[in-house]
């Protein structure tokens, strides 16, 4: 899972802040992470909480799906047929698409070779190749996610 | 010397018989790759197989059925050889080509002999030159009602009006006079040509009360034959078994020495290869070829519970090359063997019942033997035929076996869906079966119209 490193020292610094200057609750962010600190009413601990990131290049500190779990997400785009699949039209070109690619609708995405005919896997709808599963020339069973598009 | 059996078979089937041959195949060391719609990707046999491949939706058409797609799946996983199983594309010679044209082993019969024994006409004309008697009937197609007419008034009524392309059960029409021929032919050739295709029809005469016994034979590429004996599939609702037993009550030993032999020696002339069934009526001691099935048979293990042989590893060892592992002289009948298919339907009108099994817990115990992939929590899809177990109880007389059979049914306990376990019960008590006395309408009878089911 995707992790921030804890600065450790700047949440002490945070701490000794918010008693110096008899604070109730210091919240601090710099970047993509943000780190608050409260005294709790009566007696209770205060606890840092790290809240999501938000920001217009945006998001991705989400753990990357893996295959099993992809078959739910939305956008996941799945084999329709077993077969081999090819990720580039012919070996040594390069491939259809890669990560971070915006794709439009019906544009290929693989070739699935089955029964020595190859067969074009093509965008369901537009967006935006976010994970690849398909392994160049690996066996691919029906149902199988081959790419997740968001 | 035993050869190179295959390394890795492709089970092209699903529920209970895909299990079957996975279990021959890992004892024989041999590597399963079990093939599944997205209805069947909970299985036991795929969770068991080595390796699986989802090649499709639900539906059969879109994946059992879908040979491109078990073919693909062959190749990928480097299968060597597809056992078929039994119903789905068992019987169809194109998939048999196929397999073969891509290079791999088709574990059965040669599709010339498929083929041959799938047109019930061509199959019967065979066997009548084989030396194997036949029902009494047209001497091949009937071209239309008034050719019908006049061969069922010489041969006399009732008489069956059969599709040549059918089988199964499917495809027959009874005439019970001459005022009826002209209809029944028409309303079968008509449903002839919706289910099949093909409306090229034949008639035989309808036997008044005949059982339905069959042998089983196994036959190798080195000109080895030989045959298992009989089993008695009498008791059938709607042309499909319900429950078999092997071997039948109805023969002594010489009937069935006499009956093997003659299968044996047509079998040996036709040069068939593998597992094969011949299937008679029979009726006052005289036997009469209606089909054979090319095929491993769904009651294949009331044969292997009385000879103790294993007629899937036989199937497999045949197909690999290798010469059967017994002569006739070294098979032996010992006790009685009886099959319950147990189908996931309501016990009184056959209405399917599929859904999740909630609670399971199979009987066991000496000769108790139960083929099935169901378990507690797995979920009968919808999708197929409704055969979700079968119960085989083994006894060294038929007596013993009966006895076992009441102890494994009140034992045995799937709940959640419905099952036809209650029916099996009321069998095993009645009189008429426990007598051996019945027929190929017994069981019709006995659970009457399905709308005023009997009083139980």
């Amino acid at each position: 899972m995707a992790r921030h490193s804890i600065d450790e020292g700047a949440i002490e610094r945070l701490v000794k802040l918010l008693d110096e200057h008899g604070l109730t609750e210091l919240e601090y962010g710099e970047g993509r992470w943000h780190v608050r600190v409260s005294r709790a009413a009566a007696g209770q601990p205060a606890a840092p909480a790290p809240a999501p990131p938000r920001g217009p290049e945006s998001e991705q500190p989400e753990a990357l799906a893996t295959q099993e779990s992809a078959a739910a997400h939305p956008g996941a785009v799945t084999s329709p047929m077993v077969g081999t699949v090819y990720l580039a039209p012919e070996p040594g070109m390069a491939p259809y698409v890669k990560v971070g690619d915006a794709v439009g609708e019906g544009q290929t995405l693989f070739l699935i070779e089955a029964m020595k005919t190859m067969n074009p896997i093509t965008a369901p709808r537009p967006g935006r190749v976010s994970q690849i599963f398909a392994q160049n020339a690996a066996p691919v069973e029906y149902g199988e996610v081959l790419i997740i598009l968001e | 010397m035993e050869p190179r059996v295959f390394d890795k078979v492709l089970i092209a089937n699903r529920g209970e018989i895909a299990l079957r041959i996975h279990h021959a195949c890992k004892e024989m060391g041999i590597s399963t790759v079990a093939v599944h719609s997205t209805a069947d990707s909970d299985a036991m046999h795929v969770r068991l197989a080595d390796e699986s491949v989802c090649i499709g939706a639900a539906p059969a058409s879109e994946s059992y059925f879908n040979t491109a797609a078990l073919l693909t799946a062959a190749t990928i996983t480097n299968a060597d050889a597809i056992h078929p199983g039994y119903g789905l594309l068992s019987e169809n010679a194109d998939f048999a080509e196929m397999v073969s044209e891509h290079g791999f082993v088709f574990i059965g019969p040669s599709a010339d002999h498929i083929r041959m024994m799938s047109d019930k006409i061509t199959a019967k004309h065979t066997m009548k030159r084989l030396g194997v008697p036949v029902v009494p009937g047209s001497d091949g197609a009937v071209k239309d009602a008034a050719a019908a007419r006049r061969l069922s008034d010489a041969l006399g009524y009732p008489v069956l009006v059969k599709a040549s392309a059918g089988g199964g059960g499917r495809g027959i029409k009874i005439a019970e006079s001459a005022d009826d021929i002209g209809t029944a032919f028409a309303t079968a050739q008509s449903e002839a040509k919706a289910y099949f295709g093909n409306d090229e029809m034949y008639i035989e005469k309808y036997l008044g009360r005949p059982r339905h016994i069959e042998i089983q034979v196994l036959a190798d590429s080195h000109g080895g034959v030989i045959h298992l004996g009989d089993r008695d599939c009498s008791l059938q609702r709607r042309h499909q078994k319900v429950l078999e037993e092997a071997p039948s009550p109805a023969l002594n030993a010489e009937q069935r020495d006499q009956i093997g032999a003659q299968v044996v020696e047509a079998v040996g002339t036709l040069g068939y290869l593998g597992a094969g069934t011949l299937e008679f009526l029979y009726e006052n001691g005289a036997f009469y070829f209606i089909e054979m099935n090319t095929r491993l048979q769904v009651e294949h293990p009331v044969t292997e519970m009385i000879t103790g042989i294993d007629i899937v590893r036989e199937q497999i060892r045949i197909a690999a090359g290798a010469e059967l592992s017994y002569a006739q002289d070294n098979i032996t009948f010992t006790g009685h063997a009886i099959e319950c298919r147990i189908n996931a339907e309501s016990p009184v009108t056959f209405t399917p019942s599929p859904g999740r099994i909630s609670y399971y817990h199979p009987p066991g115990g000496l000769g108790v033997r139960i083929d099935s992939g169901i378990y507690a929590g797995y979920v009968v899809p919808s999708y197929y035929d409704s055969l979700i177990a079968k119960l085989i109880v083994h006894g060294k007389t038929r007596n013993e076996a009966i006895m076992r059979l009441r102890r494994s049914l009140h034992e045995y306990v799937i709940e959640g869906v419905e099952t036809t376990i209650p029916l099996h019960q009321l069998l095993c008590e009645n009189a008429d079966f426990v007598n051996g006395d019945y027929d190929i309408h017994w069981l019709e009878n006995f659970v009457g119209p399905e709308d005023q089911p009997h009083a139980r």
